[in-house]
């Protein structure tokens, strides 16, 4: 009696266990935060490999010529390389793509709009914009429904990712799905964080030189690219206060009136504020080395650029219609006021800065394209298989 | 008991067949001339949208005629209508073939519509239906094309022509709003003209949008691209939200963007 009790309560104990909902393993790096996740967009692993699936496909766009991945590659950190983005149909977008990586701990999304506080909101802007077409999906959802029930593979991805819906192929589980798998690309695996854990030789005596310079009141980086994210805009799960900044880094100022170029006047075109003229969010300093070229619109080329730029507090256009020195820029950050730095401080600099490249994200399979698996071409396979007579 | 009840449903039912339906037609024109999507040179339309609500008609006495906008399944939902006035065709091949040149809306029976003789109506989606979600959302408001997901709202109006030379385009909606997406709370820049159209009648006049005069101020010939998004640092914009009462040079709708005109076709037949 007592051992059919015994082994009751044990398959009882077995069947909860199997049953009960098992939290996201995020594969975080000990001691660092838990992402803050949206409540009606729960993480799962199903969820995020589905929205793997999507993130890499073409059929994803207006032409079946573009997928999320075209302009977020994942060996550049999830940028493209190019000074501005490029949809689709070839428009040429005002900014330049950021990096995916930490995205999680974004408490403001993209480069300057305070309104986008979560990836599923700003997922809609490059699936259904139309100024500039990005992926250009408008028009398009019943067709996209259609796929997510028809395909197979995307019919049992929804059902599993969406058990308890009766129709889980939507749009709105498209959106979900992408946000779970761009939230799940954490990155805490760089030399400095090794370093950080107590391996001193994993970053040079260079690059730890750099780190105090980083940190210093002198260069003043950390104010706005401080904390485990290397940027004001973070947030978490346990986060007591929401901080997001935007700031002015001097980087034009046309006529001298502090103007930014029209197509780009940050975040002064979300407030109408007279203020935030050229405020943009300041992005993680994460695998920064690999996301050349730099800045909202691309127009510094390299990390020693970037750092010249700080040096003198701004940029000095001398001619053109961008003329204007950024260093007396009236809505300039006050913590871009310029700094001196010999040639050898510089080079610890970048040392430091290319310790936080992470080459295991860059290269981790979980965030790769899964066509390429299952395709030589790295398209969907419905179209690279032979047509059937 | 069951004989209330009777009553209840009588007096339910008989409310519906109390109303009748009103019929308000809209067109577009140019500078007073007809413009389509596939109108020869000088000037052709590309896109023409918009949403409406807040409509109210005026009686013969002078008072307002309590107006509902009707419910249907695609372009309108009881508290916004949409109208469509463009067809995909020729330079609005980025809008749909699907048109919209009709708001059906109900007065009491008891109204005389003959003696109807004013329209007033407010452009654009309101506060309260225009930061919700766009997947969630039911049509008309369900059109990724209407949507500024960036802006968080829904574009009230697209409108575009082009000529040989040049294009413009102009999208209106709220802007420098507070909050965040899900949660705004209110826009220093709501951008929600009111349109009142005095001596309209419905079954003698159309509405007509006149995007010669909205863009009055826009060169159309210089072949620079100088769009406007209501945006609050772009320059093409102050002249053409002036037109519409709205931004820093504005005062009222300037003559003749709206305006109400006979029903020609309908009125000759």
């Amino acid at each position: 009696m007592k051992r059919v009790l015994l082994i009751t309560a044990l398959v009882v104990g077995v069947a909860l266990w199997l049953l009960y909902p098992r939290p996201y393993d995020w594969s975080l790096a000990k001691g660092m935060p838990t992402p803050d996740v949206p409540v009606n967009n729960p993480m799962s692993s199903v969820k995020v490999e589905l929205g793997r699936w999507l993130f890499y496909d073409t059929r994803l766009s207006i032409n079946g010529a573009f997928s999320c991945g075209s302009c977020h590659v994942q060996a550049l950190a999830f940028t493209d390389g190019r000074r501005r983005a490029v949809g689709a149909t070839g428009e040429v977008h005002p900014r330049s793509a950021m990096s995916l990586v930490n995205s999680a701990y974004a408490s403001r999304l993209t480069w300057a709009n305070s309104l986008t506080a979560s990836l599923e909101d700003q997922a809609l802007t490059p699936l259904f914009g139309d100024d500039p077409i990005e992926m250009g999906l408008g028009g398009r959802e019943d067709a996209l429904a259609e796929l997510f029930t028809n395909d197979q593979r995307y019919a049992d991805l929804f059902r599993e990712a969406f058990p308890r819906q009766e129709r889980p192929g939507t749009v709105i589980n498209m959106v979900r799905a992408i946000s779970s798998f761009t939230r799940s690309i954490v990155s805490f695996r760089s030399p400095y964080d090794a370093w950080l854990a107590g391996d001193a030789t994993a970053i040079s005596e260079s690059a730890q030189r750099g780190e105090a310079l980083f940190f210093s009141e002198r260069l003043e980086c950390f104010h706005c690219h401080g904390g485990f994210n290397f940027t004001d805009s973070t947030t978490h799960k346990d986060a007591r206060v929401e901080r997001f900044g935007y700031h002015n880094t001097g980087l034009y100022n046309l006529g001298n009136t502090g103007a930014y170029p029209a197509d780009n006047p940050g975040l002064i075109d979300i407030t109408g504020k007279r203020r935030d003229m050229g405020k943009f969010r300041a992005p993680t300093l994460r695998n920064i080395a690999v996301t050349a070229p730099y800045m909202h619109d691309g127009s510094i080329a390299t990390l020693e650029d970037v750092i010249e730029h700080y040096a003198r507090g701004g940029r000095l256009i001398e001619e053109g219609p961008n003329a204007g020195d950024g260093n007396v820029n009236p809505f300039k950050s006050e913590f871009v006021r310029g700094f001196e730095l010999t040639e050898a401080e510089k080079r610890d600099l970048l040392a430091f800065l290319e310790s936080l490249t992470d080459e295991a994200a860059l290269s981790d399979p979980r965030w790769s394209s899964p066509w390429t698996e299952a395709t030589a071409a790295g398209q969907p396979p419905e179209s690279a298989e032979p047509q059937q007579r | 008991m069951k004989r209330s009840l009777l009553l209840i449903l009588f007096t339910l039912s008989a409310c519906e067949s109390n109303q009748q339906q009103v019929s308000i037609a809209f067109n577009v024109e140019f500078n007073g001339q007809p413009i389509r999507c596939d109108s020869e040179s000088p000037v052709a339309l590309t896109d023409l949208r918009f949403f409406i609500h807040d409509l109210e008609l005026t009686g013969a006495d002078g008072t307002v005629v309590p107006t509902r906008l009707k419910r249907d399944s695609a372009w309108q939902n009881g508290a916004v209508a949409f109208i469509d006035l463009e067809n995909g065709q020729g330079g609005c091949d980025d809008g749909t073939p699907e048109s919209n040149a009709r708001v059906i809306a109900s007065v009491s029976s008891d109204s005389d519509l003959a003696g109807l003789q004013g329209l007033r109506f407010t452009l654009g989606v309101p506060f309260e239906l225009n930061h919700s979600n766009l997947l969630e959302a039911a049509p008309p408001l369900d059109d990724a094309a209407m949507h500024w997901h960036w802006r968080s709202g829904y574009k009230f109006l697209r409108a575009g022509v082009e000529t040989d030379n040049d294009s413009f385009w102009f999208h209106l909606g709220s802007t420098a709003c507070q909050g965040t997406t899900g949660n705004i709370s209110g826009c220093d820049s709501p951008n929600r003209p009111i349109v009142e159209l005095a001596g309209f009648n419905p079954q003698t006049d159309s509405v007509v949008i006149d995007i010669g005069r909205l863009f009055d101020a826009v060169d159309l010939e210089d072949g620079e691209r100088s769009d406007c998004s209501s945006g609050p640092t772009e320059q093409s914009c102050p002249p053409v939200l002036a037109t519409l009462g709205l931004g820093p040079e504005a005062s009222t709708i300037a003559d003749g963007v709206f305006a109400a005109r006979p029903r020609q076709a309908t009125v000759s037949q």
